[in-house]
């Protein structure tokens, strides 16, 4: 049996015009708080709060959230996700999600910071129900080390699997080893620190919205590095090379506000964390 | 002399018609940002590209399609493999790369080859259930052949490898010569890349680069391509 150091399930459901909690646990080293409601929309805002501040050698870690139909949904941390050096065993974070039909989920965890001798491995699987959304990203760093050197952590593992009706439709999977890999070198990081990416699935998202997202962000900036690309079914990838948290935030940010203009008619959402 | 030794040179020839010629895996986005210039430009991408993206995926997939076939395992598992080596590539030409050119290596296998797989493969594809792949379809052909194990995954990382290379050379462009200069400096980084694939576990499957991927998606917007993807 496996021993979890933090479990979190969160069942929410529609009610009315809110969505609300229908089912809420968690135990161990994960916290939620009661939903914010950022705007008119009746949409759920979660913070998940890891207490003890970081990750730790052999950490696992287990969430589930299930949205029932039109449940609409934004999840975030309340603060990066530090992973601390693991001497014995990597840290483990499995996440399995499941979006009933017309569900919304935005899942737009802060930056994940692996510290120096740092291994994790990070498994999402999303299972969706057709009619479903779902909007996900993360940001990963060069990590911390204690003399300022970047990318000293061991390994950083991301894998996402995205199931529509059961059937496999998208298969992500990173991993930044630096000190097998020429990080700097061409085909990897390429002179950048940070990696952005950012997943949608949408019927919603018509085969013109990449060209409204081409003229929305500038894709020629020598500052950063960008490339998008259509899944194969309605969505489509962003990844983004950059060297700041903050340069990677602006352009999701920018991309999703796109996006709820355009598919929700939403008004722009700002976290409020800070 | 092996009985399949002249139709495996005949599966892995350049002059095989699956329109490997027009795909350049987003090594046409480096050329164009002038990352890739010259040989040894060429050649530092080449090895990358083989170590961090084909051992991962074709490479891996080939070598799993060969296993399942020996093990005599369910085809539905060939299949789930279908499934995954098409949904893990995000860029979307280099998916549609790779069914492309898994559809009509199949088509001209069940022209040269009279085997079941192959058309139970493709009737898939006709039916939209699969998508096509030239990893698989190389082991189906590969194994049906005769051909051991670890010559089939080092023949079709060749292919592969070799198509690149004359790629580079028409697109860079280079001299003909450093072409097969590359290809025999590359023998040694696929004896290395067979190795690592045979010690992969199923964990390993898809990992990519993140430069790569988006030179990759890159290259749909590029003003002049003379390469599909």
């Amino acid at each position: 049996m496996v021993n979890w150091t933090g479990i979190l399930n969160l069942n929410v459901e529609k009610k009315e015009d809110k969505t609300i909690t229908k089912d809420v646990y968690f135990q161990g080293a994960f916290k939620i708080m009661r939903p914010a409601y950022l705007d008119k929309t009746g949409q759920a805002c979660f913070y998940i709060i890891n207490p003890g501040g970081g990750y730790l050698d052999g950490d696992r870690y287990s969430m589930s959230f299930t949205l029932d139909e039109h449940a609409e949904l934004l999840l975030t941390t309340q603060s990066a996700t530090k992973i601390y050096k693991t001497p014995n065993q990597p840290v483990v974070q499995e996440t399995e999600i499941l979006l009933k039909a017309g569900s919304v989920l935005e899942y737009m965890p802060d930056p994940l910071i692996a510290y120096h001798r740092a291994r994790y491995k990070q498994k999402n699987v999303v299972r969706m129900e057709k009619g479903s959304t779902l909007i996900y990203t993360d940001i990963m760093t060069p990590g911390w080390s204690p003399d300022g050197e970047w990318f000293s952590y061991d390994s950083v593992q991301l894998k996402n699997e995205i199931y529509m009706e059961d059937k496999l439709v998208v298969f992500d999977h990173m991993k930044l080893e630096p000190e097998c890999q020429n990080m700097q070198g061409i085909g990897q990081m390429e002179g950048f620190t940070h990696l952005g990416s950012m997943i949608v699935v949408s019927e919603k998202a018509a085969s013109d919205f990449l060209d409204m997202l081409y003229e929305t962000i500038d894709m020629t900036s020598q500052t950063y590095k960008i490339g998008v690309s259509s899944l194969s079914i309605p969505g489509f990838t962003l990844r983004v090379l950059a060297t700041s948290t903050q340069q990677i935030e602006e352009i999701f940010m920018a991309c999703h506000r796109l996006i709820r203009a355009n598919w929700f008619d939403k008004q722009p959402i700002f976290l409020r964390k800070y | 002399m092996d009985n399949y030794l002249l139709s495996l040179i005949q599966l892995c020839d350049s002059n095989l018609p699956t329109g490997a010629f027009s795909h350049s895996f987003g090594l046409e986005t480096y050329i164009q940002e002038d990352r890739v210039f010259d040989k040894k430009t060429f050649s530092n991408w080449l090895k990358v590209f083989l170590e961090e993206q084909l051992v991962y995926s074709d490479g891996f997939a080939c070598r799993l399609t060969y296993d399942m076939l020996e093990e005599g395992r369910d085809f539905q598992d060939i299949w789930r493999l279908d499934r995954m080596i098409t949904m893990q590539s995000l860029p979307r030409e280099t998916r549609e790369a790779g069914q492309k050119m898994g559809e009509r290596m199949l088509v001209l296998g069940m022209a040269l080859y009279d085997f079941p797989e192959l058309s139970l493969y493709k009737d898939r594809i006709d039916k939209m259930l699969s998508f096509g792949h030239p990893a698989i379809v190389f082991a189906m052909i590969a194994r049906h052949l005769g051909v051991p194990k670890f010559t089939a995954m080092s023949t079709f990382l060749y292919s592969t490898i070799s198509g690149l290379v004359q790629n580079a050379v028409r697109g860079i462009p280079l001299g003909q010569t450093a072409g097969q200069q590359i290809l025999i400096e590359s023998q040694s980084h696929l004896v290395d890349a067979v190795k690592k694939i045979d010690s992969l576990s199923e964990d390993d499957f898809g990992v990519t680069s993140p430069g790569l991927e988006l030179s990759q998606m890159k290259h749909e917007r590029l003003n002049i391509r003379i390469f599909m993807s």
